[in-house]
């Protein structure tokens, strides 16, 4: 076996990234340990923003979203953009969310700051007896993790990426600085070209392939909550309270109420859902949409959340390793950075350069000790 | 007498609820279906693809009660003047009323046992004499699936309802009962294992050294036309309806499945006309079970069906404690120490080991109850139960084929959920065979039951179409809350 590029990790960077590598012609193949989409993205929670609070990541997401849209409309995947609303609830937090809109604005993601009755208008459900403003951008929007990266994989496939499920990597054989080939469980494929798109496994395979720099990925466990099913487009956007331990909630599309809050484990590769975040999600949720207290909880569940000290990713290459690539590290919102993040690589790779910032999220930053502003992570 | 009283109720609890208008005749602390089905009514609610639905077999039962919207209609007892509407799946109650009022409680105990039948009951007459012990019991009532049946069983001398209330007015005060109480899980806290409860809306923390899983079997549900149609009645609940409420599940009906003999006694009992119908194809009626159809074209003209079929050991509370799974005697089974134990301080009794009768069960929970009695340093035989049950080899289930041929596989519900034959068997066609992404792509085993009563079927479903071993099959594990709870329960403040 061999492929020119060898991508490690089939979730939705790694797909996306296979998809877009394929579709400029390029000989690529995916090593998944499991199954497509079996790793966080199989545990994610649908969100996609473009509400963040640095150039980089809005400019990003701006990216992203008009992939998202584009694939959606092409593959058949349900992306809807229904819209994120950050609930606020003093005037330290309004101060703080204008200046991340100006920022948003800049780069034409059209969000605004509305009022309590507008953000109940928008979610009649809300309790916003405390709330004093909210950020609204209506071009954000949610959809699901395991049918995306399902349509990406299969016209990944049908452009000639080869995808390889229950084949785990064991090591990376390296001859002089230059990689030969990926040892897997199934045998050996030769390769001159590897990303690790493992994102919460990244650690492990950076140490097969001795990468000489410290990337500080760590797993955490994060966990989520999901309702019984109730009528749809009840809660449409994905609605967020900082106030409320860093909350999300919104509606999924058979129709329950998918929700977190940022209560961290870790780092643990451990999964299982503990009691705490069952009492800590259902005082929080309810307390942003009471009549959630009404509702049964069929199920809670943990993901991992690859998380580096500013909450950004590790996307770009390892000059001492040629040829290796990292796209990794997500830190709670790689979901919905997958197409740019793709768009990015693959500029990257195909023609050592890019259009998007991708600077932003240099691997060397830790190890020089230029940390960036702390993404905003949400749950 | 309403049109399906065994017998005459109690006239001095006699009132009056309404349904969709209507008034009925109830009698008070009946069972809000119950109260329907004496009075001829079986469709009560409606999913979320609109077909309608019962409450005696799998699926919730959201009703609207007294104004308020989804209620679950299985835990609503009658009440004078109370009135009932029927209800969509999807609709909820947008105005809540906020009640701080409850805190948490807590309880410390030696063991946590889980589950009221006959196993855990078992379980707490060893424990009681030296450790404290809380019995946790879904139902209103101890004794489980044992209670429900009218006739002798093997191994116990007395009816069963005699038994079990001979037996659980022995409880001593170590041992503290909680009925009408669900489990949500059990959580390794390290010192202890913590099993929150919910009572009511009340929650509750017990803290135990050692936990007993005496959480049973769940019934094998059949696959046919409309098998979750309003009429259709899963054993344990015809069983409920009959020797616990006095209601027959209707004046003719007919008994599917491959274990008719679980209830033709009980139904002759009664006099209650019926045929066994071992090949059913497809229910049909109006609002209710009309007629029966079966795979030869005869015609049953029938107001309730029963299935009345094998039990398999509820995996749920197994995995969901971090115990692994074992393919033998035709189901899944937990892996077990030598002691019974899934891990250290988790113990497994009754029919949730395989399926076996009532008295090997109840041999079982003693058995567990000494192993922990002998862990904290007491004097215990498990010895003597073990030689006795292992006279007991447990039932095994004959593999079962799914008729797919003539049926028409959309009508035929896999799952509570509107999860049917036909858009699971469409994704293993695709040659998808890992479970975990059946269920993602099919909403298999994410609804209200959590693949309690579908699971099964859905691997069952991948062996037959792919060939893969039954054994090779990776069931997804359960995730707490192992039942239903209603967020406001759990939302309280400290």
């Amino acid at each position: 076996m061999k492929g020119d590029i060898v991508i490690i990790g089939g979730g939705i960077t790694g797909i996306a990234l296979a998809h877009e590598l394929a579709r400029r012609g390029e000989d690529v193949v995916v090593l998944e340990k499991r199954f497509i989409g079996s790793g966080s993205t199989f545990r994610c929670g649908t969100g996609i923003r473009q509400q963040f609070n640095d150039e980089a990541n809005v400019q990003v997401m701006k990216r992203s979203v008009e992939l998202w849209k584009k694939y959606s409309e092409e593959y058949g995947f349900p992306f809807k953009q229904t819209g994120y609303l950050f609930l606020l609830y003093s005037e330290e937090e309004i101060n703080q969310f204008k200046e991340n809109i100006s920022i948003q604005n800049r780069f034409g993601v059209p969000t605004r700051l509305i009022t309590p009755e507008e953000a109940k208008e928008i979610v009649p459900l809300l309790d916003v007896s405390e709330v004093m403003a909210a950020s609204w951008n209506p071009t954000d929007g949610k959809a699901d993790p395991f049918h995306a990266t399902t349509a990406f994989a299969l016209h990944a496939q049908e452009m000639g990426a080869k995808i390889y499920e229950y084949t785990e990597v064991k090591d990376i054989i390296i001859e002089k600085g230059e990689i030969k080939g990926v040892k897997t469980n199934k045998g050996i494929i030769k390769t001159g070209i590897v990303i690790n798109a493992t994102n919460a496994w990244a650690k492990l395979i950076n140490a097969m392939a001795k990468v000489p720099i410290r990337i500080p990925i760590e797993p955490y466990k994060h966990q989520a909550i999901i309702t019984q099913p109730i009528k749809k487009n009840t809660i449409n956007p994905m609605v967020i309270s900082f106030r409320y331990k860093d909350s999300y909630l919104t509606q999924t599309d058979h129709g329950g109420i998918i929700g977190g809050v940022g209560y961290e484990v870790g780092p643990t590769y451990d999964l299982s859902p503990s009691y705490t975040f069952l009492r800590e999600v259902t005082a929080y949720l309810s307390k942003i949409v009471p009549a959630i207290r009404e509702l049964l909880i069929l199920r809670t569940w943990a993901g991992y959340y690859a998380k580096t000290p500013d909450s950004n990713p590790a996307i770009g290459r390892i000059n001492e390793i040629d040829e290796y690539y990292i796209a990794a590290g997500f830190s709670g919102h790689g979901f919905m950075m997958a197409p740019a993040v793709a768009e990015m690589l693959s500029d990257l790779i195909t023609k050592g350069k890019t259009s998007l910032p991708i600077e932003w999220y240099d691997p060397y930053r830790f190890e020089r000790g230029e940390l960036r502003q702390k993404a905003l992570q949400m749950g | 007498m309403r049109p399906l009283d065994l017998y005459e109720k109690d006239a001095s609890k006699k009132v009056t609820i309404y349904f969709e208008g209507k008034a009925l005749e109830a009698y008070e602390g009946e069972k809000l279906p119950v109260a329907l089905l004496a009075n001829g009514i079986y469709w009560i609610t409606t999913s979320l693809q609109g077909r309608k639905r019962g409450a005696f077999t799998f699926g919730p039962l959201p009703v609207i009660v007294n104004g308020v919207k989804n209620i679950n209609g299985r835990k609503t007892l009658v009440k004078d003047g109370m009135r009932i509407e029927r209800q969509n799946y999807g609709e909820f109650q947008e105005t809540v009323e906020i009640d701080e009022s409850k805190g948490v409680l807590r309880e410390v105990v030696d063991v946590a046992i889980i589950g009221g039948g006959i196993a855990g009951i078992g379980a707490t007459l060893e424990l009681q004499e030296y450790l404290t012990v809380a019995l946790i019991e879904e139902r209103g009532w101890l004794g489980g699936l044992m209670s429900l049946k009218s006739t002798q069983q093997e191994g116990f001398e007395e009816e069963p309802k005699k038994v079990i209330k001979e037996l659980t007015s022995q409880f001593n005060d170590n041992v503290n009962v909680f009925k009408g109480t669900i489990a949500l899980g059990v959580f390794d806290e390290g010192e202890y294992f913590l099993v929150p409860v919910v009572k009511k809306d009340q929650l509750i923390e017990i803290m135990a050294k050692r936990v007993v899983l005496a959480t049973g079997a769940v019934e094998n549900i059949l696959l046919f036309e409309n098998n979750e149609f309003p009429g259709v009645f899963r054993l344990d609940f015809a069983l409920e309806v009959i020797n616990k409420w006095g209601v027959a599940p209707g004046k003719r009906v007919a008994v599917v499945g491959r274990k008719p003999e679980r209830i033709t006694p009980e139904l002759e009992k009664c006099n209650i006309e019926y045929i066994v119908v071992p090949n059913p194809k497809r229910v049909e009626g109006e609002e209710k079970v009309e007629r029966l159809i079966d795979t030869n074209g005869n015609v049953y003209e029938v107001d309730a069906v029963i299935v009345s079929d094998y039990r398999l050991p509820d995996i749920n509370p197994i995995t969901q404690a971090g115990g692994k799974l074992k393919f033998k005697w035709g189901y899944y089974v937990p892996v077990l120490d030598e002691q019974n134990r899934i891990r250290d301080g988790i113990y497994v009794a009754g029919s949730a080991n395989g399926i076996k009768p009532h008295y090997a069960n109840y041999l079982e929970g003693k058995l567990v109850g000494a192993y922990i009695l002998r862990e904290f340093g007491y004097e215990a035989t498990p010895a003597v139960y073990r030689e006795k049950l292992e006279e007991y080899e447990p039932e095994p289930m004959p593999m079962q084929r799914i008729e797919f041929k003539d049926m028409n596989l959309e009508d035929v519900q896999i799952c509570g959920c509107d999860v049917n034959l036909k858009k699971v068997d469409d994704v293993v066609k695709k040659g998808i065979t890992d479970l975990q992404i059946v269920k993602r792509l099919t909403h298999l085993a994410m609804g209200f039951c959590q693949g309690r009563f579908c699971l099964f079927n859905g691997a069952l479903l991948v062996s037959q179409r792919t060939g893969i071993d039954m054994a090779k099959i990776d069931l997804p594990v359960a995730r707490p809350p192992l039942k239903n709870v209603r967020v406001k329960a759990l939302a309280k403040g400290e």
